[in-house]
């Protein structure tokens, strides 16, 4: 059975524009994908380019930041997933080139 | 020192070699190492509160991984207090190590930054920290 998380693309998409737009400049872009995770349960894999000095001087703080607003906005339970975050900043995701962190 | 603090360090050791040019092993093992550090630390007091000394090792043996993240605790009721914030902490962490860990030892299709390691490295320690803070309280 597919989680409901599947049909809300909208309202997840909103949710990362405002994170995003919050945490600017320190916050690029985020990148979602819904998916299975090792075990099988749905999940949300949220892949965040963060930029080189937030990277370099407050990653941890930036990251946690996104990890609450993101919670704040979007109810994982009751979608279905389970939400996981990953981070990277821009150098790096300009020299590793991944098309899922684009 | 616990076998989970120095599977801990060893992690923040894997993760600093190689400077500036970090190799894909370093920085896969070191995931995967603060991963076991935090399972390390969880299992070794849930296994030794045990009250049968007899059933301890048997006990161990039977905790699957997957078990603790599915015991994920939720506050009841609007704000958590600090107690269920630290356990919080815990369980979340617990979940992201765990699946950063079973990316980095099986999918070998994935570049591992060193921002994406060191955050990872970030999230035990600071699990490591809440649970003992609140290791002796019965919600725990």
């Amino acid at each position: 059975m597919y989680p409901s998380a599947i049909a809300k693309h909208a309202e997840i998409d909103t949710a990362v524009t405002e994170v995003v737009g919050l945490l600017a400049p320190d916050v690029v872009r985020i990148r979602y994908e819904i998916g299975q995770d090792w075990s099988g349960d749905w999940a949300i894999h949220f892949r965040v380019i963060l930029s080189d000095e937030a990277g370099h001087q407050k990653l941890r703080q930036v990251a946690k930041e996104v990890v609450r607003l993101l919670a704040s906005r979007l109810d994982f339970p009751a979608m279905g997933v389970f939400p996981y975050h990953n981070f990277r900043t821009a150098s790096e995701q300009a020299a590793i080139q991944e098309e899922a962190w684009a | 020192m616990p076998f989970a603090d120095d599977l801990l360090l060893d992690a923040h050791h894997l993760a600093q070699r190689g400077g500036t040019n970090p190799k894909q092993s370093s920085l896969r093992r070191a995931v995967s190492t603060a991963y076991y550090a935090l399972f390390h630390l969880l299992i070794a007091d849930f296994v030794l509160n045990w009250k049968r000394p007899d059933q301890r090792v048997r006990l161990g043996r039977m905790f699957e991984h997957r078990k603790m993240v599915q015991a994920a605790f939720r506050p009841q009721g609007g704000v958590a207090v600090q107690i269920e914030a630290k356990l919080k902490i815990v369980v979340d962490s617990f979940a992201q190590l765990q699946e950063d860990r079973h990316i980095a030892d099986y999918d070998v299709g994935t570049i591992w930054s060193r921002a994406e390691v060191t955050n990872a490295l970030a999230i035990a320690d600071e699990a490591f920290l809440a649970w003992r803070d609140i290791r002796k309280e019965k919600i725990a």
